[in-house]
């Protein structure tokens, strides 16, 4: 009897270790939710596609722990590496590849991203998602005291305090950059985002409201710098363009007087986007049928992408739509074996989707709990004439924190309510969006909206050329920006602290004058 | 002293082919087969930096910059819409070459540097930059192990061929010397060949 009761035991044990070993390794090699396996919490932004092992984890069982640290170098460099790029990345990989900095690499390992920024260990992560101890620079920089006076007195874990150094991003804090604008005054005297007030300018609009349309579209085109042949052309073109609620094509279910009426006052209907321009954007503009026959009712990014490419990769690699993100691995497939998909049919990858707010870290609004990020109508309301919302109301509705809150008390808020009010100038007022999703700058004057909100925000030093400067002097600025009560009340009054860097800067360049 | 022979590498291929091209200058039966004793690779690569770096400093930055004025060279060439210095210029490729291949390693150091993570780090580099610097004409090259690796480091004087070389670096704040003239030795190339034990 007793035997028979060990040996049906044996046989429950083995059982259900043969079941639990099948469905870990189920979870591991087919599909299914990997929560299970996170060893740690991860950093802020990568929390959201911690699931997706995959896009991080990407070497070959049983590879050599060099082979993991570079396949790892690729995946982190496959989402930040434009970023890197655009900082003028003050130590790249391949500054440590020579020979000659095999000592400075014994010391610190510079080659790998994960020297600095190891994942699944937040008591060790700082601010940055940095997991070293904050004296790293160390390691090669030993000579400071000696080539830099000014910084006698100083140790090593603040050389990245705000508004000093950052490893990788310094294009606003180099020596001759805070001597070339270290007289800057604190607010400019004609306070103005230039690339905002061209942002948020409606000239084909205002220009069909005037007495002589062509004249004032020309004239518009002209202080963009083009010059009397060019834009007499191009008025043409913008004004042949526009459509009217007359133009609309749409099934007509969909035609609707709300929905026309929005769309004719936007800059769709004034840049000749019909509604089958994103309903139907594979049909021809004149083929109602086609249009009837794919007509999409809510269309998503990939219809947006194909004339906001900038504003759809940007918003990719941003915290509202990193989810999205093309290098991102796709949901493992099931088993091609018929027998093996039938064994672990109740194993299978979910799309990662849009972000749920309820999922963020940050404070949230409790009533915007049920809804989502990471689609452009998440923000952008269809047929919306007044991109205002966005750049406001759209991420007050969300967000709860003190920043967010203290900004509807904040000077920048009343310049953006004069603007929207019509009493302050373009490109005074300063929405969310203007500090949070600047307008980057382009080629040959030209700019883009980065909707990567997270661009120009870690370190928050990264604002500073694109954003502050346009208003504020740079030491009013980084003094600003090093003042982390300030920022919590969303710089509601001034500094109250002095970083020195300017002074130190201005100073040896004088003595060595 | 003897340096190992090594097999041309990627890197050298297009320098070797050159040579090996040349009626005499190489005899093996084949490509594949072909060597080149580490020091004569080490001085071709140095000829095509050499001379690169000459043309860019000469026709480019010189020429556009002192005698045409047409626009300027700067440090920070991205924020002053200017040209890469030259020695930027230089670095830029060691760099870009770095991300290409590990069958060399170059780089641009002074016993002078205005950048100080631009100064001899072993006994080898300051060794070598001494003896450009007493005898420009006569390159240095010695065996050194770093990392457990050893290699062929070749050291090239790298002189002032240009006004704008002397001018900039003598007017430059972190300069530790501003005395330099034209022909002078500023510092050296250094080129570093992996070779076996």
């Amino acid at each position: 009897m007793s035997l028979k009761r060990n040996a049906a035991l044996w046989i429950l044990w083995l059982g259900l270790t043969l079941a639990g070993g099948g469905a870990l390794a189920a979870i591991v090699y087919v599909g299914g939710d990997r929560d299970l396996f996170l060893i740690g919490d991860t950093t802020g932004a990568h929390h959201q596609i911690e699931v997706a092992c995959d896009a991080c984890h990407t070497s070959e069982t049983f590879a050599d722990a060099e082979t993991i640290q570079k396949d790892m170098n690729k995946a982190c460099l496959s989402c930040h590496a434009d970023e890197l790029d655009v900082a003028n990345d003050s130590h790249p990989v391949k500054k440590f590849r020579d020979p000659r900095n095999f000592r400075r690499r014994e010391a610190l390992d510079a080659l790998y991203c994960t020297t600095c920024h190891a994942e699944h260990v937040p008591e060790e992560t700082r601010v940055g998602a940095v997991t070293l101890p904050m004296d790293y620079c160390m390691a090669c920089h030993q000579d400071v005291f000696e080539n830099r006076p000014s910084h006698q007195g100083s140790d090593f874990t603040t050389c990245a305090s705000a508004g000093c150094h950052n490893f990788h991003d310094n294009v606003a804090l180099y020596e001759d950059f805070l001597v070339k604008h270290a007289d800057m005054p604190d607010f400019a005297a004609h306070p103005v985002i230039g690339f905002s007030a061209r942002s948020r300018a409606t000239p084909v609009a205002d220009a069909l409201a005037s007495d002589d349309a062509r004249a004032q579209m020309i004239a518009y085109l002209k202080t963009l710098g083009e010059d009397d042949d060019d834009a007499a052309e191009e008025a043409d073109e913008r004004l042949a363009a526009v459509l009217t609620a007359d133009d609309a094509l749409a099934p007509a279910p969909y035609l609707t007087a709300g929905a026309v009426a929005e769309w004719a006052g936007s800059k769709h209907a004034l840049g000749g986007v019909n509604c089958a321009g994103c309903h139907a954007p594979e049909a021809a503009a004149d083929d109602f049928a086609a249009i009837e026959a794919e007509w999409i009712a809510e269309p998503g990014m990939d219809t947006c992408v194909s004339c906001h490419k900038r504003e759809v990769g940007s918003f990719r690699e941003g915290k509202h739509g990193m989810r999205f993100h093309p290098e991102l691995p796709d949901p493992r497939e099931a088993p091609e074996n018929t027998l093996l998909a039938a064994l672990t049919a109740m194993f299978r990858d979910a799309p990662l989707g849009p972000m749920p707010v309820a999922e963020a870290r940050l404070p949230m609004k409790p009533d915007a709990m049920g809804r989502a990020a990471g689609t452009c109508t998440a923000c952008h309301a269809p047929h919306e004439s007044n991109l205002a919302f966005a750049a406001v109301e759209a991420c007050a509705s969300c967000h709860d924190d003190d920043h967010t809150r203290a900004y509807f008390t904040s000077p920048h808020f009343r310049l953006w309510e004069a603007e929207m009010a019509g009493t302050g100038a373009p490109g005074t007022g300063v929405s969310c969006g203007d500090c949070h999703m600047p307008k980057v700058e382009l080629q040959r004057g030209n700019f883009f909206v980065t909707h990567n909100q997270n661009a120009y925000l870690r370190p928050n030093e990264k604002m500073i050329r694109p954003v502050c400067l346009s208003c504020h002097g740079l030491g009013f600025a980084i003094d600003a920006l090093a003042d982390p009560e300030l920022v919590e009340n969303n710089f509601n009054g001034r500094p109250s602290a002095h970083v020195p860097s300017i002074d130190w800067a201005v100073s040896r360049t004088q003595r060595r004058q | 002293m003897r340096f190992s022979r090594i097999k041309i590498t990627a890197a050298a291929a297009g320098l070797a082919v050159a040579v090996a091209a040349a009626p005499g200058s190489l005899s093996a039966d084949s490509l594949d087969d072909a060597t080149i004793p580490a020091k004569d690779v080490a001085d071709m690569l140095h000829a095509v930096m050499e001379s690169d770096r000459t043309v860019y400093t000469r026709l480019v930055v010189n020429r556009l910059q002192n005698e045409e004025q047409v626009i300027k060279a700067s440090e920070f060439f991205h924020d002053d819409k200017a040209l890469p210095l030259p020695a930027q210029m230089f670095r830029f490729g060691s760099e870009m070459v770095a991300d290409k291949t590990d069958k060399f390693f170059y780089s641009l150091l002074s016993l002078w540097p205005i950048n100080k993570q631009n100064a001899p780090t072993t006994d080898v580099e300051k060794e070598g930059l001494e003896a450009v610097a007493d005898d420009p004409d006569e390159p240095f090259y010695a065996e050194e192990e770093l990392g457990g690796q050893k290699y062929l480091t070749a050291v090239y004087a790298d002189v002032a061929v240009a006004g704008a070389c002397v001018s900039c670096h003598n007017a430059h704040k972190d300069t530790p010397r501003d005395d330099f003239e034209l022909d002078d030795t500023m510092g050296g190339v250094v080129i570093r060949i992996p070779i076996d034990g």
